[in-house]
């Protein structure tokens, strides 16, 4: 195996745990209503979206190397700034997760690759207008209209079903959020496992194996539909956790009007090529049905920091990708991209290794949500960025 | 501001949005509450209501589906 090999098979597999790491932080984003609700058993939920993520992803055809395009300049993209980039998204997804906060994967994966490229190939490198364009300004609006959406929706949902009785209100709220949440697993699919089959077939690009024109290679497809169904199915239990009873305490209705929502935005917007995150309609999406209810029904502390973390995605993932790219490049070849991933694997495991002090999963995923806790009888509380930042330092 | 958002883009996703996010799902409420006329209240038209209702949501889904994979 000689060292080109070696780069690109690491690529590669740093693409797949990053598409890994989408899948489990973007469950919260289909799931999280049915399952605090109990429209579906927690585990029944994250097997669903599995499947339906996992099918979803064969279903976007038109996949194009194109998730860099237009934000950095084409020529600095080399298998090692595409690693760094997928180092910088990684890191992002895990931290974020381990804080129970929803955050774009796009948006970290974009900012990774980024930092890379700026240091790669300094400021020219970085497309600024192609940034506002197709990270910055839809970022802004892509909340705003889920919000908007998702409150009409919820305000109208309930004058109409203001005289239907509980019985039918409840169990048939549940189940059309059964399908609604079936969708929208489906629309993830269709569109975040594009991004990773993007960046591989990028990859392999500059690495020569393939030529720009041709189809993406079937078992780029398939392994990219694995790696998020099996990403989704482990569930991201901390996410679907402030998702679904941290920001708003959903109801049948509103579960339901807040799927319906979304996958209407997420479709529209993959087929009119306008580019929105997932996490960002979907997060919008829960919070537009506290709002249609009342906005008292909202617990806007949380809303505030998860806006904090969201500004900081792009700028912090940046960072980590240029620091990984820095490092890589600095070692030189194979060995500094095998020398990276080695110290992003430690990382990961000291994340994984935190997060079992708090640990969130199906048994206590419904647990009462108390800021930052489980509740009186559950495990220990979950952390807070403050007490991280004490910890580390 | 042509040259940061695809104003046309934006305005049809908005429309999709609306009549998705908002119409179709009215309509399953729609569809509820003639359920529950039907069933609890025994206006028997109501079964027309949630019927029809829910006809035109998994229409509409449908439509929806087809509209964007055949793209």
């Amino acid at each position: 195996m000689d060292g080109n090999t070696v780069l690109l098979v690491t690529v590669v597999a740093t693409a797949l745990a990053f598409d890994f790491t989408n899948g489990f932080h973007d469950t919260a984003n289909a799931m999280a209503a049915s399952i605090v609700t109990g429209a579906l058993k927690p585990k029944v939920a994250v097997a669903l979206s599995g499947i339906l993520n996992f099918v979803g992803a064969f279903l976007s055809l038109s996949v194009a190397a194109t998730i860099a395009k237009g934000i950095v300049d084409s020529s600095t993209i080399t298998l090692t700034v595409v690693f760094a980039g997928l180092i910088g998204g990684i890191t992002w997804n895990l931290l974020t997760w381990y804080l129970g906060l929803p955050s774009s994967s796009s948006h970290a994966l974009i900012g990774g690759v980024v930092g890379a490229a700026f240091i790669a190939g300094g400021v020219e490198a970085v497309l600024v207008d192609g940034l506002i364009a197709k990270v910055l300004i839809p970022a802004v609006l892509a909340p705003l209209v889920a919000i908007a959406i998702a409150a009409a929706g919820t305000w109208l949902t309930f004058r109409i079903t203001a005289g239907v009785s509980a019985r039918v209100r409840d169990r048939g709220f549940k189940i059309g959020q059964i399908g609604s949440a079936s969708l929208l697993s489906l629309a993830h699919g269709t569109n975040d496992a594009q991004k990773t089959m993007g960046i591989i077939t990028l990859a392999l690009i500059a690495n020569g194996t393939q030529s720009e024109s041709a189809a993406t290679p079937f078992w780029v497809v398939l392994s990219c539909a694995v790696a998020m169904g099996l990403g989704t199915y482990l569930g991201g239990w901390r996410v679907i956790r402030t998702l679904g009873k941290g920001l708003v305490e959903i109801e049948p209705a509103q579960g339901f009007t807040a799927n319906g929502s979304s996958t209407a935005v997420i479709l529209a917007s993959t087929h009119f090529g306008f580019p929105l995150s997932t996490t960002q309609v979907c997060t919008g999406a829960i919070i537009g049905s506290g709002v249609g209810k009342g906005a008292a029904e909202v617990r806007w502390p949380l809303v505030g920091r998860m806006a904090g973390a969201w500004l900081i995605t792009l700028p912090a993932a940046a960072l980590v990708g240029a620091v990984s790219f820095a490092l890589a490049d600095g070692i030189g070849g194979a060995a500094g991209v095998v020398a990276v991933a080695l110290l992003a694997s430690a990382f990961i495991a000291s994340i994984y290794h935190r997060s079992r002090r708090s640990s969130v999963d199906a048994t206590n995923v419904n647990e009462d949500w108390t800021d930052y806790g489980v509740g009186p009888s559950g495990p220990a509380p979950m952390p807070v960025l403050e007490t991280v930042l004490e910890d580390v330092s | 501001m042509d040259k940061y958002i695809d104003l046309p883009a934006l305005g049809q996703v908005l429309l999709a949005s609306v009549v998705g996010g908002i119409g179709l799902v009215a309509l399953f409420a729609i569809g509820l509450r003639g359920l529950s006329a039907a069933q609890d209240d025994g206006h028997n038209s109501g079964y027309l209501v949630a019927g029809s209702s829910f006809a035109v949501v998994l229409t509409g889904i449908a439509l929806g589906l087809y509209a964007l994979l055949a793209a």
